[in-house]
């Protein structure tokens, strides 16, 4: 029998570790949805952001101007790679992107290594309180790591569902010609979702940094989980994305709960299983529209 | 004559090979001649196929570790050795191959990349009492040495690698010849229409598959017997780009692309990452610079150029022989 404290905080990791897969995979899956594009450099945007939090809280030794400095520098490397080359490969077909962003994706790591280096850093943790609840410590950091998840959860639904730019996003997911037909310019919706998906991406990377050791590989590392969940969620849902990272968070952590090599096998399993029973995942739309 | 000139162009261009092996270390031409196997299986399912795989270092592992599998722990024939490899290379694709090649081009992308990463963890960490993790498996001295060719010689290794890098080559031009290479290029283009006229694109593709991830299995045992020892490193997410790289370098499904890239991209690695010493800088900017200039890579930028400028000396010639008659 599972010890009860043991299994309710493994619970917490998971959704700790979940919510960073969301804020990571989240962007994945809006340009997606919006583009059709599959944008693997999102992952070269989290390292940015790690190590923007590490090299900011070095200077002025404040973590959340860490975070708040790797989300502005996310978003605008976002934006400079949409202008420069995603503009031009809009409307090749979907693998011709992956093999471009997975082209920035490495030589973004090789400039990471060029002004840091390949030694890892650490990061130390912002908040080192713990919490008893019911019985278990708990690190406050990942309770926080949690409510900001939740709270951009909340947040990008609202965007979507309450304001006009968000709206026009939303009606491009689902049919971007008829969007363009009503006279908004789509590039601008574009630019918008890139810039978004760029400073959330960094943004899980600069939470996930006290947690884990910086180095340049981090993205190829997370490259694997950020992948199976957007396969189990489907590509382009944001509801999908939600569910999947939070699964493959409590896959992770109680899989290593029961035996540890097994935590990075399982979620691999429960993708097979979850294609072989729906080939576009939990969510996804059957059809690719573009 | 027909037959003269089918067969031409791969005496011709694996001729240039041997003659380059004069040049260039031993090593250097070993590799090259590894890697372009390892990448023509990729460039089949790219160019002719039209699915992207990112997931290739997985059933590069699968066949270097049934060889090292066996050589470690059972015999020391490097023939045997490469035979078994590919067999799990044929097992392997049949196992997942049904699963995969159902997939939307882009979830077959990811699943594979995945499935990659799922060996690289498998073979460092849950298989570590087996694979002896990180460490890998030595097995260079145990190679017993063969009668014919013997495979424990890097010299007489190359003449091997040249001769099957010469068969596989001949079966993928012999492949591009048949029907089934013309399904293979309607699934790319056009599915419906190939599902109307009445193929399975399902057989089609998985008979693609399981020939391209062979392929590359086989490159995988030549790498166990060639290097003497297999770790997790083979299959590490940060080397998974390297035959779409490689195919694309070379100019996506041209015959001779894979050969061209793996020679421009074993030699740019040797010199740039001496001179500059950060790889991926150069390998991540060059891979977005192709793709931005046309994605048409070497061999698919000259060979058009080469095939005018042939034809043209050829036209040239022949109104000046008329003339003389």
């Amino acid at each position: 029998m599972v010890d009860l404290q043991l299994l309710f905080s493994s619970v917490v990791f998971g959704f700790s570790l979940g919510s960073i897969y969301f804020l990571l995979s989240i962007g994945l899956s809006l340009c997606f949805g919006l583009m059709r594009i599959i944008s693997l450099d999102q992952l070269l945007y989290y390292s940015i952001g790690a190590y923007f939090a590490y090299s900011v809280g070095v200077l002025v030794d404040n973590f959340w101007l860490g975070v708040a400095c790797g989300m502005a520098i996310g978003g605008l490397a976002g934006l400079a790679v949409e202008r420069l080359v995603f503009l031009r490969i809009y409307e090749r077909d979907i693998t011709f992107s992956m093999i471009t962003s997975f082209g920035i994706l490495i030589g973004g790591i090789g400039v990471i290594k060029l002004f840091w280096g390949v030694v890892p850093r650490p990061v130390p943790v912002p908040i080192e309180t713990q919490v008893s609840i019911l019985d278990t410590e708990i690190s406050v950091y990942r309770l926080v790591v949690i409510a900001i998840a939740g709270l951009v959860y909340v947040g990008i639904l609202l965007f979507l569902n309450r304001t006009i730019i968000g709206k026009a996003i939303r009606a491009g997911i689902e049919d971007v010609e008829h969007v363009e037909g009503l006279g908004i310019n789509v590039y601008r919706l574009f630019s918008i979702t890139f810039i978004m998906a760029g400073a959330l991406s960094a943004l899980a990377g600069a939470l996930h940094a006290p947690l884990i050791m910086v180095d340049p590989q981090m993205g190829l590392e997370v490259l694997a989980f950020a992948f199976m969940i957007v396969i189990i969620g489907g590509l382009g849902s944001i509801k999908g994305t939600l569910v999947s990272s939070l699964l493959v968070g409590q896959i992770v952590s109680i899989g290593s709960l029961i035996y540890a090599p097994l935590a990075l096998m399982a979620p691999f399993a429960a993708m097979i299983v979850i294609l072989l029973y729906r080939p576009t995942g939990l969510y996804g739309s059957p059809l690719l529209k573009r | 004559m027909g037959i003269l000139r089918w067969w031409s162009g791969l005496l011709l261009a694996f001729g240039l090979v041997a003659v380059l092996r004069m040049f260039v270390p031993l090593p250097f031409a070993n590799e090259i001649m590894i890697f372009s196997i390892y990448t023509i299986g990729c460039n089949f399912l790219l160019g002719r196929v039209g699915l992207i795989s990112f997931g290739q270092p997985a059933y590069l592992a699968v066949g270097a570790y049934a060889a090292a599998f066996y050589f470690y722990y059972y015999g020391t024939n490097p023939y045997v050795g490469i035979l078994l490899g590919i067999a799990a290379g044929i097992l392997v694709s049949l196992v997942v191959g049904p699963l995969f090649v159902r997939l939307r081009s882009d979830y077959f992308a990811l699943v594979n990349l995945a499935l990659a990463v799922i060996i690289f963890f498998l073979m460092q960490k849950v298989l570590a009492n087996i694979t002896h993790g990180d460490n890998g498996l030595w097995f260079l001295t145990s190679l017993s040495s063969t009668p014919v060719l013997d495979l424990t010689r890097p010299n007489q290794f190359f003449v091997f690698a040249l001769l099957v890098g010469f068969a596989v080559w001949a079966f993928y031009k012999y492949l591009d010849d048949t029907v089934y290479g013309a399904c293979c290029l309607g699934t790319k283009i056009n599915e419906d229409k190939l599902r109307f006229l009445g193929y399975d694109s399902f057989r089609i593709r998985l008979l693609a598959f399981v020939i391209a991830n062979t392929t590359t299995a086989l490159a995988g045992a030549m790498y166990a017997v060639y290097l003497g020892f297999v770790s997790p490193e083979i299959t590490s997410p940060a080397r998974a780009a390297d035959p779409v790289v490689v195919t694309i370098l070379g100019g996506v499904g041209t015959l001779y692309g894979p050969l061209v890239g793996a020679i421009a991209y074993t030699g740019m690695k040797d010199v740039l990452s001496k001179a500059l010493g950060n790889w991926e800088l150069i390998i991540g900017f060059l891979l977005v610079f192709i793709m931005l200039a046309g994605e048409r890579g070497i061999w698919g930028t000259l060979e058009p150029r080469l095939v005018g400028l042939w034809s043209s000396l050829w036209r040239r010639r022949s109104p000046a022989e008329g003339r003389e008659m």
